[in-house]
């Protein structure tokens, strides 16, 4: 597997990081990286739920209250 | 995963909560109209590491009574509209091109966005889609070219910008730059276009 090379700033970081988890993500098997990846968006779900945003606050939040 | 054909990639992922409620949600809409995911949930189900709220999908335009259909067996099965309970009003929404929210009843976390395919752009992302085969379902997203031309050219936060370059890089050899050139050009024309009719 390819380094991870340090970028000058944080978008070159963040692109560096981009390149480097779409390389192992092209070389590792499919149950290997997702398993990564779910921990990741398992704890987002879960923390949705567990904060019970209302209809109302939600669509105000993101500039759609009709 | 790997390309089975041009338009089928077999994906042998672990499915995670967001798969999981968007193939729940496609199970329904599917019985009703064709569909086709677009934008950052096409890059995290092939492997881009963060999260969404919201699943955008462009689905073929309903008449009322099939609309009706729709929103009622979705209700059956649990989900509710964010943005309006009355039909009529939903129904009206996406009839003025604007998207609608559907989530779990009493969640608002992930939810489903969802949009009439209306304008060109849109109508054209039914063509050349892949179909993502999982182990819980089939999901049809828009073409990888299509996904990193309207995430580099149209959207360009650095958000989008990420998901279009793990796009290119996890199928580098799979990816046609000819393509991605064309919807390019289309996406820019179309951008123009909105812009004077603005004017």
């Amino acid at each position: 597997m390819k380094k991870l090379k340090p970028g000058k700033n944080n978008k070159e970081d963040r692109i560096n990081f981009v390149k480097y988890w779409a390389d192992f993500v092209r070389n590792s098997k499919d149950e290997l990286w997702s398993r990564q990846q779910n921990v990741l968006i398992n704890s987002q779900i879960q923390n949705a739920r567990y904060v019970k945003m209302s209809r109302k606050d939600y669509l105000n939040l993101k500039g759609e209250l009709r | 995963m790997k390309f089975l054909d041009k338009e089928t990639i077999k994906l042998d992922r672990e499915l995670n909560e967001l798969d999981k409620f968007v193939l729940d949600f496609l199970k329904i809409l599917e019985k009703h109209t064709d569909y086709v995911i677009i934008s950052g949930y096409v890059s995290i189900l092939l492997g881009r590491t963060r999260g969404t709220e919201d699943i955008d999908v462009f689905i073929k335009e309903l008449n009322k009574n099939k609309f009706l259909d729709l929103y009622n067996n979705l209700k059956r099965k649990g989900y509710w509209c964010l943005n309006s309970e009355g039909s009529g009003e939903i129904y009206s929404y996406l009839e003025d091109g604007l998207a609608v929210r559907f989530a779990l009843k009493g969640e608002t976390i992930p939810n489903f966005e969802v949009k009439f395919a209306r304008n060109n752009l849109a109508k054209e992302s039914f063509n050349e889609r892949i179909t993502v085969i999982t182990k819980g379902g089939n999901i049809k997203i828009s073409s990888l070219e299509r996904q990193i031309a309207f995430k580099r050219y149209y959207l360009k936060s650095d958000k989008d910008l990420e998901d279009a370059k793990h796009i290119e890089e996890v199928f580098k050899n799979n990816i046609d730059r000819k393509k991605i050139n064309i919807f390019k050009n289309l996406i820019m024309e179309e951008d123009e276009k909105a812009k004077t009719r603005k004017k």
